[in-house]
Order: C-alpha cells, then sequence, then structure tokens
C-alpha cells in the first residue's frame, strides 16, 4: 500500500478492537458474577442488576424486560440482538467490520472472527441453561484471545495495528472503571458484622478481570477494597489496570501523526489519577471518581474520532481559505 | 482412465491444441505429451493442488445469493489444462487489438468534439443522440493524450475456420485481469517442470504497465494513485483490491473521498486530507458523480466530474467513454480504423448486421432462426436472442422488438466457437472459450501477452461468465523452439 492510512479502515479496525475487547469483558463479567452468587450465602442481598448498571444499558433493558432476574439478565447481555451492547450484536458488528478490512487484517485472523461469530451465534443466542452458558462464556474469551495473539503476532505492526490497540484499551480501561464501580454499590460492605464475606465482592472484582494471582504477587496483603482499588487503578505492569491503558495509549498515540489533542486528552486523564488519593476513596466519592474517569475517556474517545475519523465540512478545502488544521498533505512516497 | 487424446475429438470445430486429425497443433506436443503421462492419481493430485493454491491464494469472486442475505465469495473456477497460442500468431492479434483501440479512442474523442465522423458520413449522427451512454457533460472536454478508454477488455473468440474475430469491446470497466494473473501463478505451482520445457512469455507486469498507464495522465510528480471500487459487495472487489495491492495505490471507496471548492479531490486519512491526482475508477459512469449523474448514488462522489473537468484529476476510464462500447457502433470499427488511421484493420469483426438499414433488418427477420440478435448497450449477455436455441415465441418477440426500435439491434451469425481440452473427471473433452485481452492507452499503449482464457465447463455451452458456470484456464503465449 501507499503511505497512507484511510480514516474509514483506521475507524473500521478501531472498532473491532473495541467490539472483541467489549465482547470478552462482558463474557468474563458474566461468568464471574454467575461464580459470585454460587459463593454468597442466600441470606446475603445480591442481584443481577449491577450488570445492566455496568454495560449503561439500564434504559433499553427496561423497555425489554420487567425483572433484573438471573434468567433476564443473562439473556439480555449474551444473545439479545435488540441490545446493542450484548455479546452476539457486538460479534456481529465485529464480523461486519472484518469483512470489509481484507488485505488489512490477517486472513487466518478474519476467519477466526468469522468462527467465533458463528460459534456465538449457534451457541449462546436464546435461553441458556446454567452449563451452556458457563461453557460459552469460556469459549467465547479463549476464542478471543486466538486472535489476539495472532494478530500481534502476525499483523503488520502499522498505523491499522495502532488503531486496533486504541480500540482494546480504550474500551479496556473503561470496563475496568465500571467493573471496579460494582464494588462500591456493594451491600456486603456495610454490613454490620465483618466476616468471610465482606470482601468476597472485591474478590469478584479481581477474578472479572484475571488479576486475583497478579494482586497477591505484587501486593501480598489479604484482599480488600482500598487496596484492590489502587493496584487496579494505580499499578504500572497489570495488563488491564487503568494506567497501564493509559500508558498504552500514549504509546500508541505517540506514533501516530497529528495525534497532540488526543494525547493532551489521555495526559488529563493521568493527572487526574496521581492528584487523587485513590486508595483513601470510599464509597459515594469512589463512585463519583469513576464516574470522572469514565467521562474523561469518552473524551479520549471523542478526541480519537475527531482527529482521525470524521470530517468536519470546515476542514475541506475552500477556494481561496486554507488555514494550517485544512492544509493537504501531499504524498510523495507512491 | 487419464488422458488418451486419440479418444479426443471436437467434431467440426476448432480445438486450440488438437487438430481434426487428432495430433497436438505446432507447439503443443510437449504439453500433450507430459499430460498423456499422468495416472488418474497424479491428475487428481494436480488438480487437488490447484485447488488448494487458489484457496490458500484466496482467489474468489463474489456471487450474490439472494435479496436481503447478500453475497458470498466463491473460489476460483480452473482448469489445469493451459491454453496455448504462438507468438507469432500473437503479434498480429496485438496489432490489431492496438490498432482497433487506437480508432476506438479517436471516435470518443471526435464524438465530443468535432464530430466530423458525422460530418464526413462514416456512420449516422443519430446513433449517437440516441446513445444511453453518450454524456452531454463530456463535450468539450480534453483528457490527457486525448485517450478516454485507457482500460479496455475486447473478448476475441475463434471460429471453426481457425480465424480470430472481435466479438466486442468492453471500453467502460472491464475486469478479469486479475484472474489472468493468478491464473499463471497457480500455473507455476502445478506444474512448474512445464515451465521449463516452453519459453511462455510472462504476464506479471501488468500492474507495473498499468501502474506508469496511469502516471502519464497526469504532470504532477509523483501522483497518488487511488482505484475506486464500489466496495467490498461488487464481484470484482477481490480484482479492485489485487490491483490496488499490486500497484501500491489506495484501494478507497466512494465515501473516503471529497471534493474541496478548490474544485481537487482529496481522501480522507488520518493525516488528513491527501490530494489524490489519478483514479481508476471501476464505477460505472452513472454512479461515478451524484452532482452530475444518478442523485440517489451512494457509490460516488459529489464533485468528482467537476475536479475532472478543471483537470485537477484524471479519470481512467474518463466518464463517457461507453459511447463506443455499444453493439452497433462495434459494426462500424473496421471503417473508424479506415478513417481516423487510414489504415486497414488487422483484425476482423464478427460480421454482423445493422437492423437500423432496411435490407440487413429484413435479412435478420427472415433469418432470425440462424442468428444471434444483441441489444446496443447492454452487457454480460443480457437481453440477446440465441436464434437456434430460442422458441419460435421468444423470435417473434424479437421481430417486434427490432421492428419498434431499429437501432437499438444488431445480429450476427452464430459462430461456432473454438474449443480446448478441459479436464472432466480424470479424462479430457472439448469445451468452448474465448479470450479477453487487456489493452491499456496513455502516453503509449500495451496489449496484455495473451489475456484471460475463459471456458464453458458445461459440455456444449458457450456461456463462459464464471457467474453462470464458466471458468478459466491459463493462457500461454509461446515461442516455437
Amino acid at each position: 500500500m501507499s503511505g497512507h492510512t484511510l480514516s474509514s479502515t483506521a475507524k473500521r479496525t478501531y472498532w473491532l478492537g473495541r467490539y472483541l475487547e467489549r465482547t470478552e469483558s462482558t463474557a468474563r463479567l458474566i461468568a464471574e458474577n454467575g461464580n459470585l452468587m454460587i459463593d454468597l450465602p442466600a441470606r446475603l442481598p445480591h442481584s443481577w442488576s449491577p450488570l445492566i448498571s455496568i454495560t449503561g444499558s439500564g434504559a433499553t433493558f427496561a423497555t425489554l424486560y420487567e425483572e433484573p432476574t438471573e434468567r433476564n439478565v443473562t439473556r439480555f447481555l449474551i444473545g439479545d440482538l435488540r441490545n446493542h451492547g450484548s455479546i452476539l450484536s457486538s460479534l456481529g458488528w465485529a464480523r461486519e467490520n472484518v469483512r470489509t478490512l481484507r488485505g488489512i487484517i490477517p486472513r487466518q485472523a478474519v476467519e477466526y472472527i468469522i468462527e467465533l461469530h458463528l460459534y456465538a451465534r449457534d451457541h449462546l443466542s436464546g435461553a441458556l441453561s446454567r452449563s451452556r452458558r458457563a461453557e460459552g462464556l469460556t469459549v467465547v474469551p479463549a476464542l478471543i484471545q486466538q486472535i489476539e495473539g495472532f494478530m500481534s503476532a502476525n499483523m503488520l505492526h502499522d498505523a491499522h495495528w495502532n488503531f486496533w490497540r486504541l480500540g482494546n484499551f480504550v474500551e479496556r480501561a473503561d470496563m475496568t472503571t465500571r467493573i471496579i464501580d460494582v464494588g462500591t454499590d456493594n451491600p456486603l460492605q456495610t454490613a454490620d458484622a465483618p466476616g468471610p464475606f465482606t470482601d468476597l465482592q472485591w474478590r469478584s472484582v479481581l477474578r472479572s478481570l484475571n488479576a486475583t494471582q497478579s494482586y497477591l504477587t505484587v501486593r501480598q496483603e489479604p484482599i480488600h477494597q482500598s487496596a484492590v482499588v489502587g493496584f487496579l487503578i494505580g499499578n504500572r505492569s497489570l495488563p488491564r489496570s487503568l494506567t497501564y491503558s493509559l500508558e498504552s495509549l500514549r504509546n500508541g498515540l505517540r506514533t501516530l501523526p497529528r495525534s497532540d489533542r488526543a494525547l493532551r486528552a489521555v495526559n488529563r486523564l493521568r493527572r487526574f489519577l496521581q492528584s487523587s488519593e485513590i486508595e483513601n476513596l470510599e464509597g459515594p466519592e469512589l463512585h463519583q471518581f469513576l464516574d470522572g474517569c469514565q467521562v474523561q475517556l469518552a473524551e479520549i474517545h471523542q478526541q480519537i474520532d475527531r482527529t482521525y475519523f470524521e470530517f468536519h465540512p470546515r476542514r475541506i478545502p475552500q477556494r481561496a481559505d486554507r488555514s494550517a488544521d485544512t492544509q493537504p498533505t501531499r504524498s510523495d512516497s507512491t | 482412465m487419464s488422458i488418451k487424446w486419440q479418444e479426443y475429438s471436437a467434431e467440426g470445430l476448432w480445438d486450440e491444441l488438437i487438430t481434426a486429425g487428432g495430433r497436438a497443433r505446432p507447439g503443443a506436443g510437449s504439453l500433450c505429451r507430459m499430460l498423456a503421462k499422468l495416472s488418474d492419481e497424479e491428475l487428481n493430485a494436480r488438480k487437488a493442488a490447484a485447488e488448494l493454491a487458489i484457496r490458500s491464494m484466496g482467489i474468489t469472486f463474489t456471487v450474490y445469493t439472494g435479496e436481503g442475505s447478500g453475497s458470498i465469495d466463491r473460489e476460483w473456477p480452473f482448469d489445469i489444462i493451459p491454453r496455448l497460442l504462438l507468438k507469432k500468431e500473437w503479434d498480429q492479434i496485438s496489432a490489431g487489438l492496438t490498432q482497433r483501440v487506437k480508432a476506438l479512442n479517436c471516435f470518443i474523442d471526435d464524438v465530443y468534439h468535432d464530430q466530423r465522423v458525422f460530418a464526413d458520413g462514416v456512420l449516422p449522427r443519430e446513433y449517437i443522440e440516441k446513445s444511453r451512454e453518450f454524456r452531454g457533460e463530456c463535450v468539450g472536454i480534453e483528457p490527457p493524450h486525448r485517450i478516454w478508454s485507457h482500460v479496455c477488455g475486447s473478448d476475441l473468440v475463434r471460429d471453426s475456420d481457425g480465424r480470430v474475430y472481435v466479438l466486442e469491446d468492453n471500453l467502460r470497466v472491464p475486469s478479469g485481469v486479475s484472474y489472468m494473473l493468478e491464473n499463471r501463478e497457480v500455473m507455476k505451482r502445478v506444474f512448474p517442470e512445464l515451465f521449463e520445457d516452453y519459453v511462455i512469455h510472462p504476464v506479471d507486469d501488468y500492474p507495473a504497465r498499468l501502474a506508469s498507464c496511469l502516471r502519464t495522465l497526469t504532470s504532477v510528480k509523483s501522483p497518488q494513485i487511488a482505484v475506486l471500487t464500489p466496495g467490498i459487495y461488487n464481484s470484482a472487489y477481490f480484482e479492485h483490491a489485487y490491483l490496488a495491492n499490486a500497484m501500491a495505490a489506495q484501494l478507497v471507496e466512494g465515501s473516503d473521498l471529497v471534493v474541496g471548492k478548490d474544485d481537487y479531490v482529496y481522501m480522507k486519512t488520518i493525516d488528513g486530507l491527501v490530494r489524490v491526482d489519478v483514479i481508476y475508477r471501476r464505477i460505472d459512469d452513472l454512479f461515478l458523480d451524484p452532482d452530475v449523474f444518478k442523485p440517489d448514488s451512494m457509490l460516488g462522489v459529489p464533485g468528482i466530474v467537476r475536479a475532472w473537468r478543471a483537470g485537477n484529476v484524471a479519470l481512467a476510464n474518463a466518464p463517457g467513454c461507453g459511447v463506443a462500447d455499444d453493439k452497433v457502433i462495434y459494426t462500424y470499427v473496421p471503417d473508424l480504423v479506415r478513417y481516423y488511421l487510414a489504415e486497414e484493420p488487422l483484425l476482423p469483426n464478427v460480421p454482423s448486421y445493422r437492423c437500423v438499414d432496411k435490407e440487413q433488418r429484413d435479412y435478420v427477420l427472415d433469418n432470425l432462426d440462424e442468428l444471434v440478435v444483441k441489444p446496443a448497450n447492454e452487457s454480460g449477455g443480457y437481453g440477446m436472442l440465441i436464434g437456434p436455441k430460442a422458441s419460435r415465441a421468444e423470435r417473434n418477440r424479437f421481430a417486434r422488438l427490432i421492428r419498434a426500435n431499429p437501432r437499438n439491434y444488431m445480429a450476427q451469425p452464430m459462430l461456432k466457437l473454438s474449443t480446448a481440452p478441459t479436464l472432466v473427471d480424470e479424462h479430457a473433452e472439448p469445451r468452448h472459450l474465448d479470450l479477453r485481452p487487456f489493452i491499456l492507452s496513455g502516453a503509449s499503449s500495451y496489449v496484455t501477452m495473451g489475456g484471460l482464457t475463459r471456458v464453458a465447463l458445461r459440455k456444449g455451452s458457450t456461456v463462459v461468465n464464471s457467474s453462470q458456470g464458466g471458468g478459466s484456464k491459463d493462457t500461454w503465449v509461446v515461442d516455437l523452439e
């Protein structure tokens, strides 16, 4: 190819990265919530509704279902095409995007993505028994890992690759803050008597992010809220921590042209993290902090979108008016 | 069973490889001997190797599967027995094609300027005025080198007398060249030993030739070239991507491009807007620019014709070039060669009758059961009458159509297309074929070495389109040693 990356293919690669990351996070989150239900004693309150709020789909859910029962919530999040954020919907978008990315995504990875969608369609549609659900939610993240691994090892690490990774990390950062947020609305936390269940929810948060072993290795202390939150937000080596995602976004953006605005948005969030005493935040304050992170992540996405994907009419050359921003570049590389 | 040439017979037809007496034609000897030596297992192994190569190289064509469900990619049907052409014969054909396309480009340019050809009485003016492919928007435009059809694919057939005729010239957006290139790659994998026995002229310089042809259409020193595709659902998308890749050009869809108020064409990239100097467009005229042609076209680029008229972007092929891609204009091509070039045509047309002429029309109407009737502006075999195979009712319907709109029809005798041995199970059977070479025209011209041989895989069929049971063969232009 010549030296240019089309906005349209960059955008689809970015969204492909987001859809697959979203699918994987959602699958692990649902699977882990199922585990948590098994661990919890019946007398303690717990429901499936936090999963709806995490995924920000409360309004859609309310129009489609009456009660946030296990059956309704899992069906809504897994195989319901009326929910545009469901696993099956996300994989449908991913498949549609990948069709238009032939020649950019390695052919084998394209086939893996198509197979993944077919698997989900065949195994995760409609009502599922607990055991079928558990199996499907194990297979889907494994297949996504296979795709990620294949892409990483075989795709040209060019601008498209960069957009794929940006999509991964924007989505991952967002999901990490949302998953931590489950813990802030924790009925177990305020239970009068501390007992074996007090930090159950935080153990579950760690498991949702595949981070239990890493936590124990790094922190070498029992699992409790402030340590878990500090670890998942601030650790520089944990691939699913917010800080790690931000560092990855920063590195990716630095290799792309015209990235100053998006980089400024990333740096604003980094400073926000540094200036917050994360381990001292509790309850509503923590929730507010995580909300702030999500707003800033949305801003990072906006900047990426505006810089690389969308062309405002003002940026298209006028007859005798060419500001610095609209100055077209010329290729000398063909 | 394996291949036994003594049992092979193309009765009454011209076969490209085997003479009526059952002998190999000049140049085909070693190929035929080698094929006859292969056992069933070996033949099947080679066939499987070809299929594997096609799969792993991802050579596909897109077939629509019906409403709503979109399309699927099928693997390219390929026959492993190549078609041979002697270099000496090919040089003559090639010269004839060059001459023909040169005259056609002169004609298109004349149509959009002085229209001398009508004033001088070579063909009637009303042909053009009524042509669906005439674009008033193109009048007075002077494209670089005054070339309008930069990439032409002409379909050649050989009749039972062994003569090669031009069946039609595809001057708009001909496709198939990527399959010509891929067929050769597959063949090298399947029969590497044959490439030692033969001096086979390479075909793989085509993308480089196309790129340099496109570069001659602009004065920009290192021009940005883009291939404009209607997108992944187009049957030739594989080819669009293939050529863009092989030319190191950018593959774009209409929505990737934008025309500024400065009348330049830009593509939207992550670096910002990048000017595009030459566009090899694989979209039909009418979909190219919703500002000028079909206003509801989602495939095109608003303003692109304005940019072209301003000379700020080169379009290949130029809008309006289809005016010469008309079955009735076709009947005049030998006259056009004489008129514009003052030369005798080197390649014959298939003898044709113009229905607009009373005498010829009467002959056509009296002999509909022996003729093929073609409408002026359709392609891909649509709207045709194949007299000998048609029912009486169909022939009557065509008689009415011809009388109602004689300008829109021409007729030709039914040719007996030549055949070539084609693998059926484990033996060879004759199957009809044609040949589509590609002719490039820019500052200079170029003809592919051979072209794409399309073969009708069904016994007796002459339909070579891949969507309707056609396949292809590698085409070898060889030197006689």
